[in-house]
Formats: C-alpha cells, structure tokens, sequence
C-alpha cells in the first residue's frame, strides 16, 4: 500500500499541478478581478481597488457590450437552432442505411480537422466574394437573382455571412455526437415498430428522438461551449469592414485588454475578467437548464 | 460494426429509391465541400489575374508553383510552419507522458480526491478561454521574458499542455478503465514493481488510444488560435494560425490572392492529409466509439 501511495502521487503530480496553474488558480483569480479595479493585467494584488459590481454594471451601461452579447445570443440560437437540425438530418440520413456511409460521414466532417483560419478565409475570399464568388456563380448558373445578386459582405449582410460560413463548419461535429446516439439505439425497437406498421418517420418522431434527449443534451452542451468561445471566426469577417455587426464578448475583451483600445475609455482588467465570468456563468446556467429539460427518464438502451 | 464489414448485399433498388432523398441531400452538401476546396486549391496554382476572370479551373497560363514557392520563402510560412510542427510534436509527447500516468492511476486506484480530480478535469474542458487569460498573461508578462523567443517559445507550449491536459487525461482514463486487470495482477506476482509494470506493460497497451489522442492533441494545437494570438510576442514564433491572420491582413494591400491562397493550403494541409489517412480513427475518437480500440 505504501508503494501504491508514492506511486500515485508520483503519477498524479504533474498533470495535476499543470491543472491547477493553468485552470485553477486563473479561474478563482478571474472571478476576484472582476469585483476589482485593476489599472494594469500584471498589477500586484495589493494595487486593486475593490469596486463591488461596478465593472459588471459599466459592462451592461456599454452599448457595444450589450451589442456583442446580442450577437453572440442570436449565433447560439439561430446558429445552434440550424445546426442542430442539419446534424439531426445528417445523422438520420447516415443511419438510415445508405452507401458510402462512412465517406459521407468523414467528408461533412472535414471541416473540423482544418485550421479555421484556412476556412474562415476560405469563405470569405471565395465563397462570398461579389466578382468570383461560389454563391455568385451558383446564382448566375440557375438563374437565381437574388442569390448572385447578394452582398454577402456589405456591413448590414456580414452578420448573416458570419453565421453561414461558422455553421458550415459545426455541422459535422454535432452530427457525429447524433449519429452515434441513433447508433446505440437497438435495432430491434425499429423491427418491432415495422412489423407494427409504423413508417419511417414514425419511427423516427416516436423511437429515434426521445431516445436521443442524452446525446441532445451533451450537443447543446458543447454548442454553448463553443458559442462563449466565439472569437476567431469573428475576428476574420470583422476584418473585412470594422463595425459592431460580428463582435462578440470575447472580441470585446479581447480589443479592451490586449488590442490597440480603440474603443477603450479606461484601462481596466477587471472588466476583462467580469466579460470571462459573465460567458462562463452563462455557459453553467445553460448547462443547468438542459439538464433539467432533458433529465434522463431512465431509459435503459 | 459488424453490420457493416457483412459482404456487399446485392443493389436494392427499391430501397435504394426510398432513400433517394437522403442520397441527394448529402451528395449537395459533399459536392459544396468539394468545390470549396477544390477551388482554393485551383485557384493557389492560377494567378490573381485568372482568378478575379473566374477561369482557374482552366489553368490557362499552365501551374504556378512559384506562389507557393513566393508564400514559403517570402510570406514568412516556413517559419510559421517549422514553429507549428514543433509546438505541436514536443506538445504531443510532452501530453502523452504527464496525461497517460494520472489516467491510469486515476483509472486504477481508489483514494481521497480522485472523484474531485476527475471532476475538476471534466468541468476545465468547459472552460471559456477568456477565464483564465488574464491571470496567466498576468503573471507571464511579469516575468518580463517575452522578448527572449526561446522564453517566448517555452511559455507557448507550455500553454499548449496545460490546455490539454484535462481532456487528454479523460479520455485516456475512459482508455485504461477498459484494460483488463489481470495483466497487472499476473505481474504482480511475478514480483514487478507497479511503476515498472505501467511503463512495461499498460502504456504499450493503451497505445491506440494513445494514438487517437495524440492526432487530437495535434490538431488543437496546430489549430490553437485565441492563445498563440496574445502570447506569440513577435514574428519569429508564431504559429502558422497567426502567422496566416497577418499575411491575409497585409494581402488586402498587396492584392497577390494566388499567394495567399497558397498560404491557405499550405496551412491546411497538414491536418487535412492527417485526416485522410486516419479519418476512421478520429471518428471514432470523437463518439467514444473507438476507445475500445
């Protein structure tokens, strides 16, 4: 026993210390910056003022602040809203017993292996360019106006640009996560249904959905996650024209902190630090939501 | 699975029909992927010319590999290349030989703390990058040795690591939950010291999870963005992420898109040619259904 004690201290240290410098300690520090007015990031402790919830007041009396939390709350509905139904489709396309099941499966889900920066660029140089664009050539071929006729990148559309060109890539993902949960479900709950009389989308409005509420639950998960991260994506299109349209909480922060400060009044990292916690507190009551919505009836499959 | 490896069925056609659909809707979405890619690959081998007529599929003017030889050598990529395989690989190792120890012993015994460990590991991989940021900008500036590009290079993949430790050692611990006992039971007896017989014999066993995990590790990091933006300090030690951002930015000036498109592939393509020989595996990996091995 006294062996196995050495070993596993021995065996645990190392990543546990790594966790605790680079997930603890910023975390618990994060949440006290943000009760705090902090003049410089490297400030010691003994130069904060204590300000109570004035950075998370000022946060909310920020007009672009609100605007980016806007932003990112219509990615995570609208964007979640067609991505999760484009998974759910995929998925139960791919294991409805189709060919080239896995070729299907691992091409839609490319777009998460590349470098986002190469995708995001991608769309923006290609796909949505107004000269030589994808989506103008596929206007001009079927005759659709008002296709090759779209700024995509004009200030009002760049919103909508965004949305496209992030959810094309997500899609794979949260299909991969359905499809192995369809995947779990017997075969033979489907049988018995068929030999009842029930069609196919019977079966899938009655077998296949509410057995999907745990893989649901872990999908909208990960989508919240992802959405409170939103910041590369954002970046790369606001880079076309700068304006308010693509900004997030993240870009927000990240301009106030470590960008030039254009739209900074003061320096003050605890607003920095109250933007991480108001995402991550969003992120948790999401979390919490989903688990009760989708609490596991016990089902056993 | 074992579905699937049965031998080819004859052509239902019937069935084939019904899922007619399902056939079209998929085949739309692979064909946009496809010319997505082909494009910008078509089009990295044309020149700017070409592509603003919209003929670079017609390779007019023959190949022009001297985009990708102007974006190597000029554009600075084979910098930002050389630093992304290296953060990458030495993050890699450097992963598997803090996370593959913690795993198993997580794994393996039952002690005051484990459950709160995992635990903390399975919450830290929700963590929004903007959390914890600040803090560790904070106490890397102080140091004051971001100027020093080995320094510089050493806090990165240092960065690199620790972001990936919970996720790495979750899912090898799933991994290692899985392996039977009795190899280390018939060890014991035959008097191997349990440190010993982990190096000996269960890290070679968890070696396809192992291998899954490392092609994921690969990937983030070499597609890592948020943190390489605000720690790479200066040129000489930016990742290829990074590295891309700026050369697109200063292409708005230069109008050269052959070049930049050359630029995307090139930084694509590492991860992309990874996938195409190890799809299967990644797939797996993401559903879980591969932790068996």
């Amino acid at each position: 026993m006294k062996k196995n004690k050495t070993m596993i201290v021995v065996f645990l240290a190392p990543a546990v210390i790594m966790f605790c410098i680079i997930f603890l300690y910023p975390i618990i520090r994060t949440v006290l910056m943000s009760f705090f007015k902090i003049e410089g990031v490297t400030d010691a402790m003994s130069k904060w003022q204590f300000s109570g919830l004035a950075n998370y007041i000022k946060l909310f009396n920020t007009e672009l602040f609100r605007i980016s939390m806007w932003n990112i709350f219509r990615i995570w509905l609208f964007g979640g809203i067609a991505v999760m139904g484009l998974a759910l489709l995929f998925a139960a396309i791919l294991t409805s017993g189709i060919r080239f099941k896995k070729a299907f499966r691992a091409i839609i889900y490319m777009p998460n292996v590349v470098s986002a920066v190469a995708l995001a660029t991608m769309w923006l140089q290609y796909v949505f360019s107004p000269k030589f664009g994808l989506f103008k050539s596929i206007g001009d071929m079927l005759h659709w106006e008002w296709l090759s006729k779209f700024q995509w990148l004009d200030p009002s559309h760049l919103f909508t640009a965004l949305l496209v060109a992030y959810c094309f890539g997500m899609v794979g993902y949260h299909m991969l996560i359905f499809a192995s949960g369809i995947e779990r479900i017997g075969t033979d709950y489907f049988e018995a249904a068929t030999l009842d009389g029930a069609g196919r989308l019977q079966q899938f409005r009655y077998i296949t959905l509410p057995l999907l509420k745990g893989v649901t639950k872990t999908n909208i998960t990960m989508w919240s996650i992802s959405s409170a991260g939103f910041f590369l994506w954002s970046q790369l299109f606001s880079m076309v024209v700068s304006n308010t349209q693509t900004i997030t909480p993240v870009v927000y922060m990240y301009q106030n902190i470590f960008g030039a400060g254009n739209s900074m009044t003061e320096r003050n990292s605890g607003i920095g630090a109250a933007v991480g916690v108001l995402l991550s507190v969003c992120v948790v009551v999401i979390f919490i939501v989903c688990d009760r919505i989708f609490k596991d009836d016990d089902i056993e499959f | 699975m074992a579905k699937e490896k049965k031998v080819r069925e004859r052509v239902n056609w019937h069935r084939e029909f019904r899922l007619a659909p399902g056939y079209i809707i998929l085949t739309l979405w692979v064909l946009f992927t496809f010319i997505l890619l082909g494009w910008v690959v078509a089009a990295s081998f044309s020149t700017s010319k070409e592509i603003f007529s919209g003929t670079v599929f017609q390779f007019k003017s023959g190949l022009h590999l001297e985009n990708y030889a102007k974006a190597w050598n000029t554009s600075n990529v084979s910098v930002f290349f050389m630093n992304s395989l290296g953060y990458a690989s030495i993050s890699c190792v450097l992963l598997v030989l803090i996370c593959a120890p913690a795993a198993y012993v997580l794994s393996r015994f039952t002690f005051l703390g484990n459950k709160l460990i995992q635990n903390g590991f399975v919450a830290a991989m929700g963590v929004p990058a903007t959390m914890i940021v600040l803090p560790l900008f904070g106490l890397v500036a102080g140091w004051n040795i971001l100027n020093v590009s080995l320094a510089n290079r050493a806090v990165l993949v240092f960065l690199y690591v620790g972001i990936n430790v919970p996720y790495t050692t979750i899912f090898l611990l799933t991994f290692f939950s899985n392996l039977s006992r009795s190899f280390e039971e018939a060890a014991a007896i035959d008097g191997c010291p349990p440190m010993k017989t982990f190096w000996k014999i269960m890290f070679p066993m968890a070696q396809p999870g192992i291998i899954t995990v490392t092609i994921f590790n690969f990937i983030n990091v070499w597609n890592e963005y948020f943190m390489s933006l605000i720690f790479a300090n200066s040129d000489k030690v930016k990742s290829v992420a990074i590295g891309l951002y700026g050369m697109i930015n200063s292409m708005r000036y230069t109008g050269d898109y052959a070049g930049m498109f050359a630029a995307v592939v090139i930084v694509f393509l590492p991860t992309f040619i990874l996938y195409i020989f190890l799809s299967e595996k990644i797939i797996a990996g993401v559903t879980g259904g591969g932790v068996k091995g």
